[in-house]
């Protein structure tokens, strides 16, 4: 930053830290259609923007307002970026571009939490901790709690990176990030090849009268002939095109009671 | 079963504390896979819970609201499905899709919720005039305890109040009816792995869905956890050869383009 030569005097503690890691929980508390997350973000800063501005309410007011802005972003990942606003505001940036910056990270810093929690944390975690559950195992519930009490308890060190490393650090954690993720998508995928097979059951009741008392059943004459699994797989990969063709998720989850009440019905599911 | 007053009452409070964690998304102990079990325990049937908690987790694991987006919600789904199981005494799967149409019902409240809460940005904006902080913190607040006691109203009456039809609806289904909701059971997970697969799977992941796809087929296994296993033996070898620039090149390039 251009302005390091400013005079920077040093308010903010690392018990502020701690506290501003702690009230980021807040930040979807009023979360609304129109500016998403902003009032719960802007309180989460609160006190320690009070604690800089002290002497000078007018820029307070004037910060708190530039933060009420829409904002949408990961809530795990958020303490870094509010660390980051925090040390920059404390060592006299203008507001204005503290706006800019944060107006430029919110976006990213949500594309690389939503792939690292949503999209691979809580898979992989789900997938092992629900098998295990279900053999009626209490560790699944515990070690899926500690998992996420693990992830929860990163906002700490997350608010300090923002406040000490700036944007440096943010580079650094896109660029691992894209390996990282690369790997732990791999990891991610072949779970699910064993999660469809283990979890999604699709299995025809149809049987084929062929004479002299004989039947050929559909699923174990035929389908189980080719492959196993043969059915939950395919039926996976429907789904999988009818999302990507946009198809809304709810009118899915409805279409298939109904087809499966009405296949049920008719003897075939 | 009958689900009495008391255990009403306490599925209620439980669900209002955990639906404040839904709201913020900090412990994830809102997650089907820690509800469920819980509500079993309530209701004096912790393997039904915990059995409900693995396959309604599975079902909803793809299925995030991220960016605001609308989807059904687990929780309420994951309270019923219990609740399902335990007055009507029909297995997992089947109260699984009885239970769906209840985190429809919390998907539309969520849909008013974020509406109602746009009212909060004139204040909001009064109190950063004023840097009035506790004012912002007051909203918070507002937003968190109608969050909760909303969910809670709707969980009471879908709980408690509702036990009675809801048994008799069952009760009068057709077997048709019932097996019919019990393969819905069996088929939506398949609605979550494939959101998953929507946002994870490119070209060249599929040799490892279809690995992770044979193993778990051929081989007898109690949990997913040796699958995992493979997995990061995968995901290992793809980490170390991704060291080599020109394999991170060319593979940068790869994801440009999503799917198959």
């Amino acid at each position: 930053m251009a302005s390091k030569e400013k005079k920077r005097k040093r308010v903010v503690t690392d018990s502020d830290l701690n506290d501003l890691a702690l009230l980021s929980v807040l930040n979807q508390s009023c979360f609304n259609y129109e500016r998403m997350q902003s009032i719960g973000f802007t309180a989460g800063m609160g006190p320690a923007l009070k604690k800089i501005y002290k002497n000078d309410p007018k820029t307070l007011s004037k910060v708190l307002h530039d933060n009420l802005e829409f904002i949408n972003t990961h809530n795990t990942l958020l303490p870094y970026l509010q660390g980051l606003m925090l040390s920059l505001y404390e060592g006299g940036e203008d507001p204005e571009t503290v706006k800019k910056i944060k107006i430029s990270l919110f976006g990213p810093l949500a594309g690389i939490g939503d792939a690292l929690f949503w999209f691979t944390l809580l898979p992989i975690t789900a997938g092992i901790c629900a098998s295990l559950s279900d053999q009626g195992n209490v560790l699944g519930p515990i070690v899926f709690f500690l998992v996420f009490f693990a992830a929860f308890l990163l906002r700490f060190p997350l608010a300090r990176m923002g406040y000490k490393t700036g944007t440096k650090a943010l580079d650094k954690l896109q660029e691992n990030t894209k390996r990282v993720s690369n790997a732990a998508s791999v990891l991610g995928v072949t779970i699910l090849g064993g999660l469809i097979a283990s979890y999604v059951t699709l299995t025809v009741k149809t049987t084929i009268d062929i004479g002299h008392d004989a039947t050929v059943s559909l699923q174990t004459d035929f389908f189980d002939k080719i492959m196993p699994n043969l059915l939950p797989f395919a039926f996976t990969f429907l789904i999988y095109f009818l999302l990507r063709k946009k198809v809304n998720t709810t009118v899915l989850i409805v279409g298939i009671i109904i087809v499966s009440i009405v296949f049920s019905f008719f003897g075939i599911l | 079963m009958e689900i009495t007053l008391l255990q009403g009452i306490i599925i209620t409070l439980v669900v209002m504390v955990l639906v404040i964690d839904r709201h913020l998304e900090a412990l994830f102990i809102f997650r089907p896979i820690i509800v469920c079990p819980i509500v079993g325990a309530i209701l004096g049937d912790l393997n039904t819970g915990l059995v409900a908690g693995g396959m309604v987790e599975l079902a909803f694991a793809g299925i995030a609201g991220i960016g605001g987006a609308s989807v059904p919600e687990a929780l309420l789904t994951s309270v019923m499905t219990v609740v399902f199981a335990h007055i009507t005494g029909n297995n997992v799967a089947t109260s699984l899709a009885l239970a769906y149409p209840f985190g429809v019902l919390l998907q539309f409240l969520w849909t008013v919720r974020n509406t109602a809460f746009v009212s909060f940005n004139g204040p909001a904006e009064r109190y950063a005039k004023e840097g009035n902080i506790k004012g912002l913190f007051k909203l918070c607040f507002y937003g968190i305890a109608i969050t909760s006691i909303a969910t809670g109203i709707l969980t009471f009456l879908s709980v408690y109040a509702a036990q009675e039809p809801l048994r008799n609806l069952v009760q009068a289904m057709p077997d048709w009816l019932i097996n019919g909701f019990q393969v819905a059971g069996g088929l939506l997970p398949a609605v979550g792995f494939a959101m998953l697969l929507r946002v994870t799977l490119k070209a060249r992941y599929i040799p490892y869905l279809l690995a992770g796809f044979l193993f778990a087929t051929f081989i007898q296994i109690d949990n997913v956890l040796p699958v995992a296993i493979m997995g990061l033996a995968f995901a290992m070898m793809e980490f170390y050869r991704s060291g080599d620039k020109e394999v991170a090149l060319a593979s940068g390039k790869e994801s440009e383009k999503s799917g198959i």
